[in-house]
C-alpha cells in the first residue's frame, strides 16, 4: 500500500493537491501488521478450551458447553482466558436471593496442532475477570508461553491485533482483528481504551506493531462494582451500560500470572466498611483541607474495622503513609483495590481525621485485614432430591441486604427449587430464609442436611418448614411424594 | 309534582320494556328497574385533584371516580384511592349539577373515604341510597354496579355475587403506600367493573346497597371486588364522628391453621396460629412468639382454619381501645398459657408528605408502622418520598426509602422539624446543604445544590 501511493506521488506530479490531503489519513487509518509472521509466532501458545459446565439458575440446573480461547502463559501450562461468563461474582444473585452459579465440569485444552489435554480451574482474578487453568500434563513436559512486554508505553492512534476464536463451523478457528487505542484514561485507573475490538474478544493477547505482546483485552472496571468489601452493592445496581475496552498491560498480566489464584479466587484483603468519597462539597462543609478521602458510612459487625475501632464518619486519607486522594464516587474503586491487593493478613495503617463537635482530631489505626467474606455462590450448598430444594449457608451479603443481626439471625437460604417439585408446591420461594425444620432450629446447610436425610429415610407425609420472608416469619408445609 | 311525572314516566317506560321481552323473566327486568331508579340518582361522578409526591415533587393530577350519597347532610361515601390526597374534589350529581365537595376523612386499611357535598351549591333535593346487609348476601344473586367506568358517567353493569368471601393478602398497596385489606373480606361480582367504577356501588335488586365497588382484576373479564356494606357502614360513621377510623394493634401476623393442624396437634376450627411477631411490638413484648395458637382472646374462642377466616381475627383485635389490656389464651406445644397483652393505637400507616421543593425531593414523616416496615432503628428523621430530577442531586445520590437524619449539621426529629428547617433555610438563602442519611444499615453524607428557581416559586406560593 505504502509503496504503491509513493510511486502515485512520483507520477503524477499534477495531483499534488490530492496527494496532500489524502496523505495524513494514510498514515492515521492503515497499519502495517505481518499476520503470516504473527500466526505462526503464536501458534504455539493459543489453544481452544472446550469446557463443560453445569449451570444452576435458582429453580434448574443445566449443562452447557463452551469454547474459549485461551493463551499459554507459563512454560509448564498455565492458560489464561476469559472467565466473566464463570467467574462467580455474581452481584444479581445475592440481590434476588437467586443463586447462579456455574461450575466447570470438564475442561478439555486443544493446542492448535490439535493435541489435547485435560484441564483443571484454578480460579478467577475478581477484578479482571481473568480465568486461571493449569493444563494436566506430564512433569517434565514444557509449553511455550507468551511473553509480555512490560514496559510498553502506549499511545493513542497506535494499532493493535488479536486473534479471535470463531464458531466451530468455520474453519480455520481463528481470525485476527484490528483496533487502535482511543484514549489513555488516567482516572479511575491507568487504562488505554481501546476502539476496533468487541467483547467477545475478551483476554485475547494484544500485540502491537513490532509484534511484541503488550497486554490482554479487558474492561475498564465499573466503579462501583468489583468491590473487594462488598460496600458498593448498592451502587452496581442499574449500572449498565457498554463495556469499555481496552488493554490490561503487561505489567500487570504479569503480576496476576505470577500469583494465580490456588483455589477459588485470588484472596484479598477486607476491611468491613461501606464508604463514600470525600468530594470537595462535602470537604467544604466539613472545613476540611484534603484532597480527597475515604468516609467511613458503616462498619461491618466483628469485621477488621470493627476490631481496629475505626467509626462511621472517620476520614481516611492515609494508608501506609500515602495519601488517598478519593474525591469522587469513581475513584473508589482505587480505594479498593488498594485494600485488597494488600491481602488478608496484612496490617495497615490508617491515618484518620475524625470530626468531633467542630474539632477535628487526627488519629493512627492500626488494622489487621482480613479474608473478604465468601460470596452467596461460594457457600456451602445441599440438595435434597426428594423435596427437590436446595439451601445454601447465610453469607455476608444477606446479612447486608436484608439487614439481618448476624449476632443473632440464623437459618439456610432457599437457594434452588425445581417448579413443580414438593418444595416448589408447598410455597417455597428461592431466597426464603428456612430457620426450622420441623421442630429442629435450622442455623447452618450442617444442620439443614442432617435433617433432611433423616426426614428421607422416615419418609413423613409431610414437613413443616418455618420460614423468614421478607421481614416476617410463616409456616410452610411441604408434602413430599416418596419414591 | 315532578315525582309524579317521573312515576308515570317509568311506568310507561317498563310496560314498553316488558311489552318487548317476552322470554325475559319479567320480574327480573323490573327489579332491576326499580333498583336503578332507587340508587342511580344517588351516585356521584367525582373528580378528585389529587396531591401526588411519589415523583420528588408534588403533582396534582386529576382523577375520576365514583361514589354514592347515603345521608341527607349530603355525605358521599368513595374509596381513599379516589379521593384520600385530595386538595379539591368536584362532583357531577345525578341530576347532572355539578357540586364541590370537601374531604371528610379517610381509612386507608378499608380503602373507604367520605367526602360532603357542599349543599348550598345545589338547587333542590338529592337522592339519598340506602345501605343494606352484606351478611344476608348470597352466591349467585344479582346485583348492579354503578358509576363511572372510565369517566363514563350514569353507566350500570349487572352480574351476580361470584364469591362474598374473598380474600386477599393484606400485602396490597394504595397508590400512597398503605397496605390495604387486611380487616375485610370481599364481594367478588361479574357485572363489568373498570377504572373509574372505584367507589361506586354494588347494589342488589331490593335498590340497597351491598358493597363499595374497589378493585378489578387487570387482564381479565368481570372480576370486579366490592367492599361489603357492613364495613363500610361501621367505616363510614366513625369518619362521620372521628374523621378516622382508630384502631388498636399488637403486632401480630397469623396464617391459617388447615395445613398445620397435624404439627401443632390441634382440633379443628381450634385457633388461631401466630405466624410472625413485630419486633418491639406489645405481642413481642409480651413474650408471644410465632407458633403460639391463640385459643380465646378474653374468654371469646377464636378460630382461623381458613385464610378467609383471618380478617375477622384482625378485626377483632382491631376494635380494642388502644391502651387496653386483653387476655390471650394461648397453646404453646402442650401447655396452655394466658398472656396480658396491652394494645396500643394503630396509628398512621403513613406519614404526612412534604415538598421540599429548592432541594429536588419529597419526605414524609415516619410512622410506627413505617419503621416495622422499612426495619428502620426508629421513627426519628424523614422518609424520602421520591427525588425530582435524576442528576439534580450530586453523585452517589438521593433514593427513595432513604432516611434523612440530619440537615447540616440539625439532627431532624421529624417532619415538624424537617418543614422549619427547611423554611428557615430556604429564607437564609444558603446555596448548599449538607444532608446525613442513613441507607440500609449505613450513614451517607450528600451534599445537596439548592435550586433557587424553585426556591422562588416557593416564595410566591408563601
Amino acid at each position: 500500500m505504502k509503496s504503491c501511493n509513493c510511486s502515485i506521488l512520483r507520477a503524477n506530479i499534477l495531483f499534488v493537491f490530492f496527494i496532500l490531503l489524502s496523505f495524513p489519513a494514510e498514515t492515521a487509518n492503515s497499519q502495517n501488521f505481518d499476520f503470516g509472521k504473527l500466526g505462526s509466532r503464536s501458534n504455539a501458545y493459543m489453544v481452544v478450551i472446550d469446557m463443560q459446565i453445569e449451570v444452576s439458575f435458582g429453580i434448574n440446573t443445566s449443562d452447557q458447553e463452551e469454547r474459549y480461547l485461551g493463551t499459554i502463559v507459563t512454560e509448564d501450562g498455565l492458560v489464561i482466558f476469559d472467565g466473566t461468563d464463570i467467574a462467580s461474582d455474581n452481584m444479581f444473585s445475592s440481590f434476588s436471593g437467586l443463586t447462579v452459579k456455574t461450575t466447570p465440569t470438564k475442561i478439555e485444552i486443544i493446542t492448535l496442532d490439535g493435541i489435547s489435554y485435560d484441564g483443571k480451574l484454578l480460579g478467577f482474578d475478581r477484578f479482571t475477570k481473568v480465568g486461571f487453568i493449569n493444563i494436566l500434563a506430564e512433569d517434565n513436559e514444557k509449553f511455550t508461553p507468551v511473553k509480555f512486554n512490560k514496559h510498553h508505553e502506549f499511545r493513542i492512534g497506535e494499532w493493535l491485533a488479536l486473534f479471535m476464536l470463531m464458531p466451530e463451523f468455520i474453519t480455520p478457528s481463528l481470525s485476527a482483528d484490528i483496533g487502535m487505542v482511543s484514549n489513555l484514561v488516567e482516572s479511575p485507573e491507568p487504562f488505554p481504551l481501546t476502539v476496533g475490538f468487541n467483547s467477545m474478544q475478551l483476554a485475547s493477547v494484544l500485540f502491537n506493531e513490532s509484534l511484541e505482546a503488550v497486554g490482554i483485552l479487558g474492561t475498564l472496571m465499573d466503579p462501583s462494582s468489583g468491590s473487594a468489601n462488598g460496600s458498593s452493592m448498592m451502587g452496581s445496581f442499574g449500572s449498565g451500560g457498554i463495556p469499555m475496552l481496552g488493554v490490561i498491560t503487561g505489567e500487570r498480566i504479569e503480576e496476576l500470572i505470577a500469583a494465580p489464584p490456588t483455589e477459588g479466587e485470588i484472596e484479598r484483603g477486607w476491611l468491613g466498611i461501606s464508604l463514600q468519597a470525600l468530594t470537595e462539597d462535602i470537604a467544604e462543609f466539613w472545613q476540611l483541607d484534603l484532597a480527597g478521602g475515604i468516609i467511613v458510612n458503616e462498619i461491618i459487625r466483628n469485621s477488621p474495622a470493627d476490631k481496629s475501632g475505626l467509626k462511621v464518619g472517620d476520614i481516611i486519607y492515609e494508608v501506609n503513609g500515602q495519601p488517598v486522594e478519593v474525591d469522587r464516587e469513581e475513584k473508589i474503586a482505587v480505594f479498593q483495590r488498594l485494600i485488597a491487593n494488600l491481602g488478608p493478613e496484612a496490617a495497615v495503617e490508617l491515618e484518620v481525621m475524625r470530626l468531633d463537635q467542630g474539632s477535628t482530631d487526627l488519629t493512627k489505626i492500626l488494622v489487621n485485614l482480613e479474608k473478604a467474606p465468601i460470596s452467596p455462590t461460594e457457600a456451602a450448598d445441599f440438595k435434597e432430591e426428594e423435596l427437590e430444594l436446595t439451601v445454601r449457608d447465610l453469607v455476608f451479603a444477606d446479612y447486608m441486604i436484608y439487614n439481618l443481626d448476624s449476632e443473632n439471625f440464623k437459618g439456610v437460604v432457599v437457594s434452588g427449587l425445581t417448579l413443580g417439585g414438593p418444595a416448589s408446591i408447598g410455597g417455597l420461594l428461592i431466597g426464603d430464609i428456612i430457620q426450622r425444620i420441623g421442630p429442629t432450629e435450622i442455623e447452618s446447610v450442617d444442620d439443614a442436611k442432617k435433617v433432611l436425610r433423616e426426614i428421607s429415610t422416615e419418609q413423613p407425609r409431610e414437613v413443616i418448614f418455618f420460614i423468614w420472608r421478607q421481614n416476617q416469619t410463616m409456616f410452610v408445609n411441604v408434602k413430599p411424594t416418596w419414591n | 309534582m315532578n315525582m309524579r311525572k317521573s312515576l308515570k314516566l317509568f311506568l310507561i317506560i317498563t310496560v314498553a320494556v316488558t311489552a318487548a321481552a317476552k322470554a325475559a323473566p319479567a320480574p327480573i327486568q323490573l327489579q332491576i328497574f326499580k333498583a336503578r331508579d332507587k340508587v342511580m340518582p344517588a351516585v356521584v361522578h367525582i373528580q378528585p385533584v389529587i396531591k401526588n409526591y411519589n415523583t420528588g415533587e408534588l403533582e396534582k393530577q386529576a382523577v375520576v371516580g365514583s361514589g354514592v350519597i347515603f345521608h341527607a347532610d349530603g355525605y358521599v361515601v368513595t374509596n381513599y384511592h379516589v379521593a384520600g390526597k385530595a386538595v379539591r374534589i368536584l362532583c357531577t350529581l345525578g341530576d347532572k349539577e355539578i357540586v364541590s365537595a370537601e374531604y371528610i376523612g379517610g381509612d386507608p386499611p378499608t380503602d373507604i373515604a367520605v367526602i360532603k357535598l357542599n349543599l348550598d351549591e345545589h338547587k333542590g333535593p338529592i337522592v339519598v341510597a340506602d345501605f343494606g346487609n352484606s351478611d344476608s348476601i348470597q352466591v349467585g344473586q344479582y346485583v348492579l354496579a354503578m358509576g363511572s367506568p372510565l369517566s363514563l358517567s350514569r353507566s350500570v353493569s349487572a352480574g351476580v355475587i361470584s364469591t362474598k368471601d374473598r380474600y386477599f393478602s393484606p400485602d396490597v398497596r394504595l397508590p400512597t403506600g398503605e397496605r390495604t385489606g387486611r380487616y375485610n373480606l370481599w364481594i367478588q361480582t361479574d357485572a363489568a367493573i373498570n377504572p373509574g367504577n372505584s367507589g361506586g356501588p354494588l347494589v342488589d335488586l331490593s335498590g340497597r346497597i351491598v358493597g363499595i365497588n374497589s378493585r378489578a382484576t387487570i387482564f381479565a373479564n368481570n372480576l370486579g371486588f366490592a367492599i361489603p356494606i357492613n364495613v363500610v357502614r361501621e367505616v363510614t360513621a366513625e369518619i362521620i364522628r372521628n374523621g378516622k377510623v382508630q384502631r388498636s394493634w399488637i403486632g401480630l401476623h397469623c396464617q391459617a391453621l388447615m395445613e398445620l393442624e397435624d404439627y401443632f396437634g390441634t382440633q379443628r376450627n381450634t385457633g388461631v396460629l401466630i405466624s410472625s411477631i413485630d419486633p418491639g411490638s406489645p405481642a413481642d413484648q409480651s413474650y408471644l412468639k410465632a407458633g403460639d395458637i391463640i385459643l380465646k382472646v378474653n374468654d371469646q374462642e377464636v378460630s382461623a382454619r381458613f385464610v378467609e377466616e383471618l380478617p375477622k381475627f384482625y378485626y377483632l383485635i382491631s376494635r380494642f381501645e388502644p391502651g387496653e389490656k386483653i387476655n390471650l389464651e394461648v397453646l404453646r406445644g402442650s401447655e396452655t398459657y394466658t398472656f396480658g397483652v396491652v394494645t396500643k393505637s394503630l396509628g398512621d400507616l403513613q406519614g404526612e408528605d412534604f415538598e421540599a421543593k429548592g432541594w429536588g425531593f419529597s419526605v414524609k414523616g415516619i410512622t410506627r408502622q413505617m419503621k416495622i416496615e422499612n426495619q428502620l432503628d426508629d421513627t426519628v428523621g424523614v422518609f424520602l418520598i421520591g427525588v425530582k430530577r435524576v442528576g439534580f442531586i450530586e453523585d452517589g445520590g438521593l433514593f427513595r426509602s432513604d432516611v434523612i437524619k440530619a440537615v447540616n449539621k440539625t439532627e431532624i426529629t421529624g417532619l415538624t422539624a424537617f418543614t422549619e428547617l427547611y423554611s428557615q433555610l430556604t429564607n437564609e438563602g444558603v446555596e448548599k446543604i449538607l444532608l446525613t442519611i442513613k441507607r440500609g444499615g449505613g450513614t451517607r453524607y450528600i451534599v445537596v445544590t439548592v435550586d433557587k428557581d424553585g426556591e422562588e416559586e416557593l416564595n410566591e406560593e408563601l
